[in-house]
């Protein structure tokens, strides 16, 4: 087996933001992966810009790190001097600006999630190049493949909050199924007016998909047992 | 992404220009750096009930040679932080003592104890802006007025936060005891006793890592470095005879004495010293 | 792809490390190699044998990459085998030199990746050993080490055994002067010393000796980390 710690750390992610009538949902697997190697299965990449402002981070754990670190900062000092909480669209303006002018240096792809009281709830996703796009909902990360017909069907206009939170874990535990860099439990963060609620799901009560098996504790549960050689 | 097409001037930062150059000179030019002194590694750390327990083995190698086997892998960062370090030896010594000088600057200014948080910030921005040529490996430990905490810093500058942690080549070994035997609210015995066997099971599964067990341990106001805690290799063979380097092992065929300088005599000539 | 050859990226080798000894003396022979299998950081086992019987007097050993070094050792018992069947008794230890020789150079543009050194008692009962690299260049010795605690050994076995110089003339014989037991306590302690100092040597060491009661064998456990 090759293992080659040198290897950056990198996210082979599921990251999904989503909007409901009154705020966001936004939502992520756990897993972080060095090669074939899992450094982290209980990793939270969804990390607090401000008070109501989330990210949900993918690509190199370094970059994202970085650029979320760098972001919060800014948007602490422009707090201070506003006096008031800093905008989605300015936390999401922020992050496209070092992705875009740092574009040969970074490889990672964010999510921005947020309320605030002129717009409401909003979803940014600015993807790899620096691009900036205001959506609905917006997935990311390796397995986000496995997740734009699922959305495309499945996604409504004028969700309730519960509806919304369902919606983001059925998603990413889909995804957990089926993209090996994505894994864990599924995490979280809902947004709007009243604040923010941060909600953990742990694998084990993630749904059964197709030819998924129970989970179990030990894998001499599932093995026979081992009986002595008569004949 | 790929490593894009239009290659735009550096906006700031350091010039990697040189490694590329040593990267291509050692994989077309057969040009090869010298070899650095790798603590091929375990590391661990854990939390437990009242602080932070960290390990490491004691080899270190260059190649397939064993080049000290007794080295301290657990840093000094702050006398409530310890730190230990896997990859290239100078670089996690130089890495250490450079954030460890910088917090007790913090602190002569501060007048307060450090903080697990200002270091583990300290090391990733520096490791961050060497873009993983700096290869360290951390296991971050200590307990601060927040706290107990434990992190982990990988050489490209990412960190990550975990109620147990490994780190280097013998990582997978220490973490597979951690994975089966870590659980919460450990006693400080019982903490020990997992950290020296999860070093221990990367000391005999990884040839990487060998001879000793280093353990540090760290809570409120207090901290135990026990260097050495365990010695499970010692030597297995020790010869009832002597040995006698006589001399004269190289055969001597012929023997020729050149005399470094002529001899010289002055001979008092004439009336040299005529007034 | 601007490059029309495509080149295999992956190796018909692998290195398994491991040590081994030989050292000849008047009457006897001994043969020695660590047990320890290894590829790269990881002990594929502490228990597997390098050494290989070969005939009553004749034993070899070898290092480097196990699926090399047992294809080897399948060849020439098979010789042997053959040899007993046409001539009615064993191959002598110098025979088996030759042969052994013959069979690596056989392979020489894509060699056994194996490190031999073939040990026993010659015609007169004399102490042999024989060793070589990968594609068959031999020599017979009075000692010799080969694997990848080589270099670590082979410098105290120059300073302890003392071998004649080759440029003297007459020749000297090359056998040692050590008696059979201060023979096994240097090899025991040779190889104590190589594990603390490689990485690949390790876990336990087997030695065989050869003299004219027959073959015996002792093992000595070594550092397992």
């Amino acid at each position: 087996m090759d293992l080659n710690f040198n290897a950056p750390h990198s996210m082979g992610t599921t990251i999904v933001g989503v909007t409901y009538n009154g705020g966001v949902v936004l939502g992520a697997d756990s897993r972080t992966s060095t090669g074939v190697y899992v450094a982290n299965r209980a990793s939270d990449k969804i990390t607090q810009l401000t008070d109501n402002v989330y990210v949900c981070r993918s690509g190199s754990a370094a970059d994202s790190q970085i650029v979320s670190d760098y972001v919060r900062y800014f948007l602490h000092q422009h707090t201070i001097q506003l006096g008031q909480p800093a905008t989605v669209k300015v936390a999401a303006n922020l992050i496209r600006l070092l992705s875009y002018s740092n574009k040969n240096m970074l490889e990672t792809g964010l999510i921005v999630g947020g309320w605030d009281k002129y717009v409401g709830g909003k979803i940014y996703s600015v993807p790899l190049g620096g691009t900036i796009l205001e959506q609905p909902f917006a997935i990311g990360g390796s397995g986000s493949a496995y997740l734009y017909g699922f959305f495309d069907q499945a996604w409504k206009e004028g969700m309730t909050k519960d509806e919304a939170e369902k919606l983001v874990v059925k998603a990413v535990s889909l995804a957990i199924a089926r993209d090996g860099a994505s894994g864990g439990v599924v995490r979280t963060v809902i947004i709007d007016s009243e604040g923010v609620t941060r909600n953990f799901y742990p694998g084990e009560t993630h749904p059964l998909w197709h030819e998924e098996l129970e989970p179990t504790t030990s894998l001499l549960d599932i093995l026979s047992a081992p009986e002595p050689m008569n004949t | 992404m790929s490593k894009s097409a239009i290659e735009l001037p550096p906006k700031g930062g350091f010039s990697f220009d040189l490694c590329r150059r040593n990267a291509m000179l050692s994989t077309k030019g057969g040009v090869h750096p010298p070899s650095y002194r790798k603590t091929g590694t375990t590391i661990v750390g854990l939390v437990f009930k009242d602080g932070v327990i960290l390990g490491a083995d004691t080899r270190a190698t260059e190649g397939p040679i064993v080049c000290d086997k007794n080295c301290e892998k657990i840093h000094y960062m702050a006398p409530n932080i310890y730190c230990c370090g896997a990859g290239t030896a100078a670089d996690t010594e130089a890495v250490t003592d450079m954030v460890s000088s910088q917090l007790q600057l913090h602190r002569y200014a501060t007048g307060r104890e450090s903080r697990v948080v200002t270091a583990l910030t300290l090391l990733k921005s520096h490791l961050f802006s060497y873009q993983g040529y700096v290869s360290a490996a951390l296991v971050l430990g200590g307990v601060d007025i927040t706290g107990p905490h434990l992190h982990t810093i990988y050489p490209h500058g990412s960190t990550d936060t975990l109620p147990f942690a490994t780190m280097g080549s013998g990582s997978l070994a220490a973490m597979a005891i951690f994975e089966s035997k870590y659980k919460e609210g450990l006693t400080r015995e019982e903490g020990i006793q997992l950290v020296a066997e999860a070093i221990c099971s990367g000391i005999f599964n990884d040839l990487g890592s060998g001879s000793n067990v280093d353990v540090c341990v760290i809570t409120k106001g207090h901290k135990e470095y026990l260097r050495n805690y365990q010695l499970p290799n010692p030597r297995t063979y020790v010869s009832s005879r002597g040995y006698s380097f006589a001399k004269g092992q190289t055969e001597v065929l012929t023997t020729k004495i050149v005399p470094l300088k002529e001899k010289e005599e002055a001979a008092e000539v004439g009336d040299a010293m005529e007034e | 792809m601007a490059n029309p050859k495509q080149h295999a990226n992956w190796s018909p080798y692998d290195n398994n490390g491991g040590t081994c000894v030989a050292i000849a003396g008047t009457d006897y022979c001994v043969i020695a190699a660590d047990t320890r299998m290894s590829t790269g950081y990881n002990i594929l086992t502490r228990d597997y044998s390098k050494i290989c019987k070969l005939a009553d007097k004749c034993v070899l050993a070898s290092s480097g990459f196990q699926a090399d070094v047992k294809a080897l050792q399948k060849v020439l018992s098979a010789r042997h085998l053959i040899y007993q069947h046409q001539h009615n008794k064993q191959m002598s230890c110098p025979g088996m030199g030759q042969l052994l020789s013959n069979t690596l150079y056989y392979k020489r543009f894509f060699p056994y990746y194996a490190f031999n050194v073939l040990g026993g008692l010659d015609a007169e009962g004399k102490g042999c050993v024989f060793t070589y690299d990968a594609v068959g260049s031999y020599e017979r010795v009075g000692y010799s080490t080969q694997g990848s605690g080589s270099s670590l050994i082979m410098p105290v076995l120059d300073n302890q055994l003392k071998s004649p110089s080759p440029l003297l003339l007459p020749a000297k014989d090359a056998v040692t002067p050590l008696s059979e037991a201060e023979a096994v306590d240097l090899v025991k302690d040779v190889f104590a010393s190589a594990a603390e100092r490689d990485i690949y040597t390790g876990d336990r060491v087997e030695i065989v000796i050869v003299n004219a009661a027959g073959i015996r064998r002792e093992y000595v456990e070594l550092r397992k980390d």
